[in-house]
């Protein structure tokens, strides 16, 4: 799918089929056992309640005309034994739904969120955040319902329906027939809304998807739109979007409460139809009053459960759509992932090769090409080269971030396409060019690096990175609370916490991509000392723009033109006089 | 209660639509208890009648009459019931749209400190389920309580027409209901407030790992993750389960007392007719009617179920509806003149959370001056720049912009004056032409190819759709470097009167760099630059530098002047330069 954007509507390209609903029930038959109990307790507390009717009758007929009250007072204390029982029923029967339910989606979320976790950059890249935030939270939330009372309602009316058609049938054919006439129509109204009812909500949850990315977006670039004084214009575009919401959600429920009309005049037309023909058509002797009146009490009995279903299938499209969104995000490929017989990568020394790599983000638009290259275990390697030429492509590889289209990629000689991702990364440690900052202590921020990490180790990485004077100089020191995404602190002290996380983790290669490029002069020269120490021993890239850390790696290549065009020592390659002489010169001029 | 204070006032416009939706609903009641009436008659004319045989001859015209006014009612009443539908939906989704807008709007002009103790997760939960609520309350709940209410009223004053000891026998349970239910609401309350919470725990973990997903990856601690979400997710499902089991410690006794009703009438009803003080006829409409007001009793606690969740939502909605910002933003200018980008700082002090960020800072920037201001990390650089398009103000002192103190101007002309980049780069999941022209979006075509170019991001041509290419939220799919240049683009395009660079070049290559540095001398307009750097490279040009330490202007001058004076800039600068120290 092409890249996404607040107002572009996500295509959603697998017709409507009733698979989405049979994988939720992957869900739901793991609570089988409860859904069958309260399925039980539903039918035996209807038998209960048709105890009632029984009741009151005996009242009526028996009771009262012999101004028994003595029996009526019986009667009524087993009128209200009845209610007591079905009640509890209906009690038992809620609070084990209620629970399956939770628990049903406390699943789901759970199974998309590990998905989510799996999918690779580009998922990410491709679409804004508040459009993938929606799915887990609201849409989770939206399936419960249907997926447990939903189902056992369902269930219920069925066996509703196909008892009173027995009874009617056995009554009289001819005027369950007659009742019957009814079915097709509902069934060709039902048709005819089917699809509209689908398009309309899957509307609805492509114009709330568009309208929650907008929002997540406005509130997270707030800044931005603050300091261009855009927020006017921001608000006519978030107008625009809730407006065509609530056009959507209009739409769909038109057509949701056209359902409920259709059923009621459909069976009004079937009940006058009923007396019509059973007392002017087919009439007396042929069918016999009692029958006509008992078959018109059937007739309220068996369109009442179609009422119900109509409704319950009204949730039920309105579910699907949420549901076809969740699964379509639980199937979206996982195209970086652990092959087959992939297996664990040992414990590493840090050897890296590019073997004729060639790398493309979009097909056809090579990015690298035949990039071949080998780094010594222990060697600092420098890439420099202008923005753009492929430099934080290369260091994502060595982490398998992305597959490559050709060629290999080989750590301590094993391809990184057959070990786990796990233990390849687990050896990495790598500085991103974007320094995030979790909301929690500064403390937990650094400990993300190595989860089990003491206190004292989490000093001494800070104190490296020359993070430690500044962390003591906070409120709380390393127990000061981050505001969401950091916001406290400045840019060089966010990328100094993450280069301590990084730190922690005691990486065989070390990656910084622009790590320090918001850290001033003095503190980076101080950094370096402390870095130096650490180099010792890893495999390190470095991308920087800054020379005099480039100057003191052990290599520099140059990357530009989908490749590697000089490589070699600072010394070497100046006097080369290449490209890198060039870059060099411009900025001591 | 001010909760539905609140909300009838954001009513306003749909209160008549709204009544008349009521109206309709309360009609559509009686429509209700008349309907089965002609069944009634059809029954006891045709069929339970002594002479219903003979009926049938001689009535003929009256039974298909009968039939076709059934079928009318129906009809009738279906319309009435879809028309009251359908205003409740335009109410509810007016409403809803109304205060969504209102909220985005206050949202937008909440100042940094908001931003800071709100996170984002939270926000969007507000905008998104709490405002749910406010459809669920009007176009459900208010109307179920009417539509109830209604009911049992028609029903209670026609059976008090029938029997009034009757009537009070089945009230008599109606005080145990409310005892009940209130029992309940008082439980059931805290419950919703707490449940919502976790809502936002979750919503705020979600987003905080989306946001996160390459940090994720890169310490490969998906499955830590997964263990922390986890608990948020079970957390939430919990207590979710917690709140309704509260409920239904309560429904039994509800449901129970809303069906015993039919028992008091049975026996109640039974002893009166053989007593002979209703008939059995009487009894008959007693029994008929009776679910009106069974249900009625059995809504309650459902209603206050809901009502309690609504009243948790709400008053998350009204939270943010009223926090007022301490720069107050009205959006009401409509001059977007062009003020001079004159700058002082005088006697500026700032602090935030007890933290002195800024000490007695003194400076004058001339119009059309460059400026370059450099120093440690932390040191207040940062802050000094978001002091001059006022996102904070200062604790002390004054700033002036154009010879006014920024605090007397709209905020709005203040900043459309200063074209920003920021430290940390924003970008918005739009095209390149839609990211550049975002301060200005009817800049022409040839100004955005213009402005990308003076940014050196000629990349933006070799990409697939060229400026059409949508980037991603953060500008993710681009280098560090190229997100730089596009905010660039972005800034100078609204030719602004103040530029401010906060840390624009630090991922750019030297060439670039330089060429930047060269493409800002050459602006179609004329304006005061501001420029935050960490090389020296980028300062040397510059009309005058000021070096920034612990909060207090440490050096200022020009390059030559501050090399002379062997300070931290000339230490930086050896540093810098170290290799070429001979060149110098």
């Amino acid at each position: 799918m092409a890249r996404n954007k607040y107002d572009i509507d996500e295509t959603l390209e697998t017709p409507f089929n009733f698979a989405h609903f049979k994988r939720a029930l992957v869900y739901v038959k793991k609570y089988r056992a409860r859904i069958i109990l309260a399925l039980t307790l539903s039918a035996v507390s209807a038998v209960v309640s048709l105890l009632a009717p029984l009741i009151t009758k005996e009242a009526i007929d028996t009771a009262i005309p012999n101004g028994d009250v003595w029996y009526i007072v019986i009667l009524s204390v087993l009128f209200l034994l009845t209610i007591v029982v079905s009640v509890i029923l209906g009690n038992i029967r809620q609070r084990i739904m209620t629970k399956a339910g939770q628990m049903m989606i406390y699943d789901i979320r759970k199974d998309l969120f590990a998905h989510l976790q799996d999918l690779p950059f580009q998922y990410y890249d491709d679409r804004p955040q508040g459009k993938i935030l929606v799915r887990v939270v609201n849409y989770v939330n939206n399936v419960s319902d249907m997926l447990t009372n939903g189902i056992i309602n369902f269930i219920l009316e069925i066996f509703n329906i196909i008892f009173i058609t027995i009874f009617m049938f056995a009554l009289d054919a001819r005027l369950a027939l007659v009742i019957f006439a009814g079915v097709p129509v509902f069934v060709a109204v039902m048709i005819f809304l089917k699809n509209k009812q689908r398009r309309a909500w899957q509307q609805v949850s492509n114009k709330n998807s568009n309208q929650t990315a907008y929002l997540a977006e406005s509130i997270n670039c707030i800044r931005v739109t603050q300091s261009f004084a855009r927020e006017t214009e921001n608000l006519g575009i978030f107008r625009r979007l809730s407006t065509a919401y609530r056009k959507a959600w209009m739409k769909a429920v038109t057509v949701n409460n056209f359902v409920g009309f259709s059923v009621d005049n459909i069976r009004a037309v079937v009940d006058s139809g009923l007396y019509f023909i059973g007392l002017l058509v087919i009439g007396y002797p042929a069918v016999s009053l009692g029958t006509i009146m008992s078959m018109s009490n059937y007739s309220s009995r068996f369109w009442q459960p179609i009422i119900n279903i109509a409704s319950l299938y009204n949730n039920f499209i309105n579910t699907l759509a949420y549901l076809e969104r969740i699964f379509e995000t639980m199937d979206e490929p996982v195209t970086v992932k652990d092959s087959k017989d992939a297996y664990e990568l040992p414990d590493i020394k840090g050897e890296v090769t590019f073997k004729n790599v060639t790398f493309a983000y979009e097909e056809g638009k090579n990015i690298l090409e035949n990039v071949s290259f080998t780094v010594k275990p222990g060697e600092s390697v420098a890439l420099v080269g202008p923005t753009g030429a492929g430099k934080t492509t290369i260091v994502n590889l060595i982490s398998r971030f992305y597959n490559i289209n050709d060629g290999a990629v080989l750590i301590d000689g094993h391809d990184i396409s057959r070990v786990t991702l796990n233990s390849l990364r687990r050896q990495m440690g790598i500085m991103l060019q974007d320094s995030f900052i979790f909301s929690g202590s500064i403390e937990n921020n650094i400990r993300y690096g190595k989860l089990d990490a003491s206190m004292e180790e989490i000093r001494a990485a800070a104190k490296t990175v020359c993070a430690d004077d500044f962390i003591m100089g906070l409120e709380k020191g390393y127990q000061t609370e981050m505001y969401e995404g950091g916001s406290q602190l400045s840019g060089g002290q966010k990328q100094l916490v993450s280069f301590a996380r990084t730190l922690i983790s005691d990486p065989k290669i070390l990656i910084l991509d622009e790590a320090t490029s918001s850290i001033d002069a003095k503190t980076e020269k101080e950094l370096q000392k402390g870095l130096n120490e650490l180099l010792k021993g890893r495999t390190s890239f470095i991308i920087a723009h800054r020379l005099s850390t480039i100057k003191n790696c052990d290599k520099i290549m140059y990357i530009n033109n989908k490749g590697i065009t000089e490589a070699g020592t600072h010394d070497e390659l100046m006097a080369k006089k290449g490209d890198y002489y060039k870059l060099y010169t411009a900025q001591s001029k | 209660m001010f909760q539905f204070k609140w909300m009838l006032g954001k009513m306003k416009g749909y209160r008549l639509i709204y009544a008349a939706a009521l109206c309709l609903s309360v009609i559509n009641q009686t429509f209700f208890l008349t309907g089965p009436m002609i069944v009634e008659r059809i029954v006891s004319i045709f069929i339970t009648d002594e002479n219903a045989l003979e009926n049938i001859q001689t009535q003929r015209d009256l039974l298909i009459y009968l039939c076709v006014l059934m079928i009318l009612f129906v009809f009738v009443r279906t319309c009435m019931q879809f028309l009251a539908k359908m205003l409740y939906e335009v109410v509810s989704q007016g409403v809803l749209q109304k205060v969504r807008n209102e909220l985005f709007e206050r949202i937008q002009n909440q100042d940094m400190h908001f931003f800071d103790t709100h996170t984002r997760g939270d926000l969007v939960t507000r905008l998104t389920g709490d405002l749910d609520m406010i459809r669920h309350s009007i176009a459900w709940i208010i109307m179920m309580v009417v539509e109830s209410l209604a009911l049992f009223l028609f029903t209670i004053i026609y059976f008090f027409t029938i029997d009034w000891i009757m009537t009070l026998c089945l009230l008599s349970l109606t005080p145990f209901i409310f005892l009940v239910t209130r029992m309940f609401s008082k439980r059931v309350g805290p419950r919703y407030v707490v449940l919502r919470e976790k809502l936002s725990k979750l919503n705020t973990k979600a987003q905080e790992n989306i946001a996160a997903n390459r940090v994720v990856k890169a310490f490969a601690r998906e499955e830590y993750e997964k263990e922390d979400f986890d608990k948020y997710s079970k957390d939430y499902c919990e207590f979710n389960q917690k709140a309704a089991m509260v409920w239904l410690t309560f429904q039994p006794y509800i449901e129970t007392l809303a069906q015993g009703l039919w028992v008091v009438q049975m026996l109640v009803g039974g002893i009166f007719v053989i007593n002979g003080r209703i008939t059995m006829a009487e009894y008959t409409v007693f029994s008929g009617l009776l679910w009106t007001i069974s249900n009625a009793m059995r809504n309650i606690g459902m209603l206050i179920n809901d009502l309690q969740r609504f009243f948790a939502s709400i008053s998350k909605i009204i939270e943010v509806y009223y926090s007022r910002p301490d720069i107050v933003n009205d959006h009401n200018c409509e001059n977007r003149e062009r003020i001079s980008g004159d700058i002082s700082f005088e006697h500026v002090s700032m602090s935030f959370d007890g933290k002195q960020v800024l000490k007695d800072i003194n400076l004058d920037i001339k119009d059309g001056e460059t400026v370059v201001i450099m120093g440690a990390t932390g040191s207040g650089k940062t802050t000094l720049m978001n002091l001059i398009s006022r996102f904070y103000d200062a604790t002390e002192g004054n700033v002036m912009v154009g010879g006014k103190n920024v605090k007397d101007y709209e905020p709005d002309l203040l900043r459309s004056n200063i074209g920003m980049t920021t430290q940390e780069v924003l970008l918005f999941s739009d095209t390149v032409d839609g990211n550049v022209a975002y301060g200005k979006s009817d800049l022409p075509e040839e100004d955005v190819v213009a402005f990308t170019h003076l940014a050196s991001a000629d990349f933006v041509e070799k990409m697939p759709e060229g400026y059409n290419t949508i980037i991603g939220e953060r500008g993710v799919g681009l280098s560090g470097g190229q997100k730089q240049r596009i905010a660039l683009a972005r800034a100078m395009a609204i030719r602004p009167a103040i530029l401010i660079l906060d840390d624009t070049t630090s991922a750019l290559d030297m060439e670039t760099e330089k060429e930047i540095q060269n493409n800002l001398t050459k602006l179609d307009f004329d304006c005061t630059k501001l420029i935050i750097a960490q090389r020296t490279s980028s300062a040397r040009y510059a009309d005058r530098i000021v070096i920034l330490e612990d909060g207090k202007i440490k050096e200022c001058g020009t390059h030559a002047e501050l090399m002379e004076k062997k300070g931290y800039y000339y230490s930086i600068y050896a540093l810098q330069n170290g290799l070429s120290e001979e060149a110098v």
